[in-house]
């Protein structure tokens, strides 16, 4: 067969770049499209979105009025102030569980194994991640929530609790707060320490070797050198991974125990997240006649969305700076 | 290792053995709360697997491979087929328009379009799964009328897939020798040919690495579905548009919680299915990289 | 690619062939696929209905889904479902929205308000709407409060706080719920209303729950507990030994969701069926009348897309009401519903004749 060359004259690099703006080109799409189905709700909802605790339909039997100019139903009424705290404690929680596991286990795979154990090691910790959320929340509904309700919760009571008002009961039956924060800690946890083990064990040997000959034992050459020097890697890594367990959505569907308009009185306590409360409400939402709810909803995701975009472009500009692409 | 750190420290000169209990203690501990940690998290892991392994196998029969879902009863042949069918429409779609975006950010990624488009397709790693199912539902779903449909399922996959597809194919392709490309330019290759010919055959097995991760996060979501693929109790009928299709983390998410039995072993049998895929993809992926690699 | 090592392309035209051969089975000409999503509580009933009307009519494919009135109500008016089932009827904006929306009865369905109290399970206290109307608000808070011992004289409670369940879902039982709530308790009726969504009072440790399903598994891990379950769980609720209250009716008699006081509620409601058959049956009338009874819906739109979906769904819908088809006694039996009385099989006929391609 004869070679022919290709016909186009425009740069084959054009081409790349035309697929590759498709892209940042679907991220401003969604953005917009979130925008627009939200704007009436914006503008019914006000600043009041974000500080009430009221998700309210209104009066679904009743006829639409018209407040503002906009069609809703009687006594429609919407605050996600629930779902932000719910969201932000659950991930909050996660990220102080999975920080210090996360760097501990990351010394242990560095300085305590090496050659295949190690390799297994770090695998068996990445496939964390690579398990389903929904099957998370299967191994959460059907092994850690009877688990924790029955033994660890009550021995929290026990001892935390009396010196941590938050830990106190009532203990509930072991969905909550605590149980989404365990569940998203295991899920973001291998991002931690698969990104500070690859930076331990690419420390120049100079830096062990001399703090070593100055008397300290591999462990303090760890926490005094190795580690402060790894701070901006750890600080980006972290906010990604809030990041990743801000937007998770089935486990903690799953594990949460949905509260609706009230806010978590202890750790124990049932939450809704941002993503769950999408999820879950979606249907529900698209009874409301006048469409509101549904606005309302992508008020929601919005809100979701860009505080997961903040968060991942905070962390990104962070580990940029530390020179490191995780 | 407890040995191997005496060892290590009895190399070191005179003041390490300057006995301090403190600083000793404190040493142990560190190391106790590191295996600790480490043995914590492969518990877990182990515990996932293991129950669903024995939880799903037992579940298993041959009725789940040949029969489809009957209400909460029969087998999962709808949703395994399903499943594997949306990954791979996913996939046709991201694979093309991911590679070349990785080709695109690594060749011309330098200047300040690049360095955006890579920082936006970072962020766009950060989309909430869910968001993208709101997306999908409201524009394809009712907007273009497809309704629950294989290609509104498929297409949310995809744009889910993309950035992971681009980022590692960018990175593989840039730890090609920068050699290479300029043996290539010398002989007057034009460049589609050095990217086709050259570039993409060298890189092929960490590209190809991305994509089965792509994939496994594609086989293992739920959220973005539920709103977009909707679910069927049939085999996929060859529609692309207005009928829904089955998958099987949908089994799990809906069937445990009904209070029946046969429901139940339904969601084990599914858990048992979906993760021993998605293990087997991850191990290929890390057994192909580390042959690779040598 | 073209080096793929030969394992893994062998491999993948493996999988490839798996999957032909799997699929091979499918897609035969000429069926016509019916989804059906919605109700929690009707959603038993429709997959005991669904393997045997399928074999009888091997050209129907009849994909059923639990997933709460609320998505029954919605999916099946945007046309994504062509059966929505829903425990509630569509709104009057609704179906100012929605106009050819029709709202058929399937059959008679009763709800249980159930308890977890320890040693009280099988004692059916009595409560009233008020009494629940103010343990849902938030205003009755313990199970030995006056309220509630006043209507159980008898019955030592116990100083513990309750715990209510209610669905984070769009459901028709929190619709046939607070209907209850709202024509038995005017405080009620101002402050909340009813609604497939209710915005629940944030009750000290209340629990949302999705589906009925979700509903019996938080009172039963959950002592102290109460909440309102559809009819259809009742062998659940027996099997795991929880309370089933007896509740006050229109006349001040206490009863319980058996047969008979369903029957009779229906007895003193039904004659009320207007022709497109949207009513509340709440709070009868009656000395044996069970205060919350409702029809359980088939939400359908009158215009179908094809001649062919249409004498689809016509057919299975008469069948499906039918004492000799879905409305027989051993499928009511498994689920507790009440067969519809012959005068709501003919309304519900006149609506079924409406559905056209």
């Amino acid at each position: 067969m004869r070679k022919v060359m290709p016909p186009i004259r425009v740069p084959f690099s054009w081409g790349l770049g035309a697929v590759a703006a498709l892209l940042p080109l679907s991220l401003a799409v969604i953005i917009i499209f979130l925008l627009q189905a939200a704007w009436p709700a914006i503008a019914f909802n006000g600043w009041g979105f974000l500080i009430h605790n009221s998700w309210n339909l209104g009066n679904m039997y009743a006829d639409p009025m018209t407040v503002r100019g906009i069609e809703v139903l009687p006594r429609a009424n919407y605050g996600v102030l629930f779902l932000i705290v719910g969201t932000v404690l659950t991930s909050l929680i996660a990220l102080a569980l999975a920080l210090p596991i996360g760097i501990y286990a990351a010394i242990f795979l560095a300085e305590g194994l090496r050659g295949w154990p190690r390799m297994v090691g770090s695998f068996l910790v990445e496939l964390l991640a690579a398990v389903p959320s929904v099957v998370y929340g299967l191994w959460g509904y059907l092994v850690l929530i009877p688990f924790l309700g029955k033994y660890l919760f009550p021995w929290l009571a026990h001892t935390l609790g009396v010196v941590l008002p938050i830990f106190r009961g009532p203990l509930g039956s072991g969905y909550g707060l605590l149980t989404a924060g365990i569940v998203l800690a295991l899920m973001v946890v291998p991002l931690i320490t698969a990104s500070l083990r690859d930076a331990i064990v690419a420390t120049p040997l100079a830096l062990r070797e001399a703090g070593m000959s100055m008397g300290a034992s591999r462990m303090e050459v760890m926490r005094r050198i190795i580690l402060p020097g790894q701070k901006p890697l750890l600080v980006g890594v972290a906010i990604l991974a809030l990041g990743r367990a801000l937007g998770e959505t089935m486990a903690v569907l799953m594990v949460s125990g949905n509260a609706l308009n009230s806010l978590p009185t202890n750790i124990y306590d049932s939450v809704s997240t941002m993503a769950s409360f999408i999820a879950s409400q979606l249907d529900s939402a698209m009874q409301d006649p006048t469409g509101m709810a549904v606005h309302a909803l992508a008020e929601v995701a919005l809100l979701l969305m860009l505080i997961s975009i903040l968060v991942n472009a905070i962390a990104r500009g962070l580990l940029w700076l530390s020179g490191n692409r995780a | 290792m407890n040995g191997n750190h005496r060892m290590m420290a009895s190399k070191t000169p005179t003041r390490s053995f300057v006995i301090n209990p403190m600083r000793r203690l404190v040493d142990a501990l560190s190391w106790g709360l590191a295996a600790l940690s480490f043995a914590l998290l492969i518990f877990a892991l182990l515990h996932i697997l293991v129950y669903v392994f024995m939880k799903g196998y037992p579940a298993l029969n041959l009725k789940i491979f040949t029969e489809d879902t009957q209400g909460i009863a029969g087998g999962l042949r709808n949703a395994l087929i399903g499943s594997i069918v949306l990954s791979a429409f996913a996939l046709l779609m991201a694979v093309p328009i991911g590679v070349s975006a990785g080709v695109y950010l690594s060749e011309h990624g330098a200047g300040w379009a690049g360095k955006i488009s890579r920082f936006l397709s970072d962020v766009l790693v950060g989309v909430p799964s869910i968001v993208l199912g709101y997306f999908g539902y409201i524009v394809m779903v009712i907007g273009f009328g497809w309704k629950f449909s294989l290609l509104a399922g498929a297409i949310t996959l995809a744009i889910l897939m993309l950035p992971y597809i681009a980022r590692t194919s960018e990175m593989a392709l840039r730890a090609v020798p920068q050699t290479l490309r300029e043996a290539a330019y010398g002989l007057g290759c034009p460049e589609w040919r050095l990217v086709l010919r050259v570039l993409l055959p060298a890189a092929r097995i960490p590209i190809l690495t991305g994509i089965l991760m792509a994939l496994a996060i594609a086989l293992g979501e739920t959220a973005p579905l539920l709103y977009t693929a909707g679910w069927s109790n049939y085999l996929w009928t060859g529609h692309f548009t207005h009928e829904g299709v089955g998958y099987l983390t949908y089994v799990i998410w809906s069937f445990i919680g009904e209070p029946y039995q046969s429901a139940h072993q339904l969601a084990y049998a599914a858990a048992f299915l979906i993760t021993l895929m998605v293990l087997l993809i991850n191990i290929s992926a890390r057994v192909l990289l580390l042959k690779w690699r040598r | 690619m073209l080096k793929m090592s030969k394992t893994m392309r062998g491999t993948a035209v493996a999988v490839l062939a798996g999957v032909a051969i799997m699929a091979s089975g499918a897609a035969m000409a000429g069926t016509v696929s019916v989804l059906e999503t919605g109700s929690s509580l009707l959603y038993p009933l429709f997959n005991l209905w669904q393997p045997v009307y399928t074999k009888e009519n091997p050209n129907v494919q009849l994909t059923t889904a639990s997933t709460g009135s609320g998505t029954g109500q919605a999916q099946s008016m945007q046309g994504l479902a062509q059966i929505g089932a829903s425990d509630a009827y569509l709104s009057d904006a609704q179906m100012k929205q929605h106009p050819s929306m029709l709202n058929i009865p399937m059959a008679i369905s009763s709800q249980m308000v159930n308890y977890n109290v320890p040693g009280l399970n099988g004692a059916h206290l009595k409560l009233s709407g008020p009494v629940l109307a103010g343990i849902y608000s938030g205003k009755i808070t313990h199970w030995n409060d006056a309220a509630i011992a006043k209507l159980n004289p008898s019955v030592k409670l116990p100083d513990h706080a309750i715990i209510t369940a209610h669905r984070t879902d769009g459901s028709g039982d929190t619709f046939i719920f607070t209907q209850y709530l709202t024509a038995s308790t005017p405080s009620w009726a101002s402050d909340y209303s009813y609604g497939v969504t209710v915005s629940w009072a944030p009750v000290q440790g209340n629990i949302g729950a999705v589906g009925n399903p979700g509903m019996v598994d938080a009172i039963k891990n959950n002592p102290y507990s109460i909440a309102y379950i559809g009819v259809s769980f009742k062998k659940q609720i027996m099997d795991d030994k929880l309370g089933e209250a007896r509740l006050e009716n229109k006349d001040g008699k206490f009863v319980l969701p058996e047969i008979k006081n369903v029957k009779a509620a229906a007895a003193a409601m039904v004659p009320k069926s207007p022709a497109d058959q949207r009513v509340s049956l709440i709070f009868a009338p009656g000395a044996e009348s069970y205060p919350i009874i409702n029809y359980e819906y088939a939400l359908v739109d009158a215009k179908q897309p094809s001649a062919e979906m249409a004498a689809t769904l016509k057919k299975f819908l008469t069948w499906a009401i039918s004492s000799k088809g879905g409305n027989a006694e051993h499928f009511m039996q498994e689920v507790n519903f009440v067969a519809l009385p012959p005068s709501v099989v003919k309304q519900s006929e006149a609506q079924i004749a409406k559905i056209s391609g």
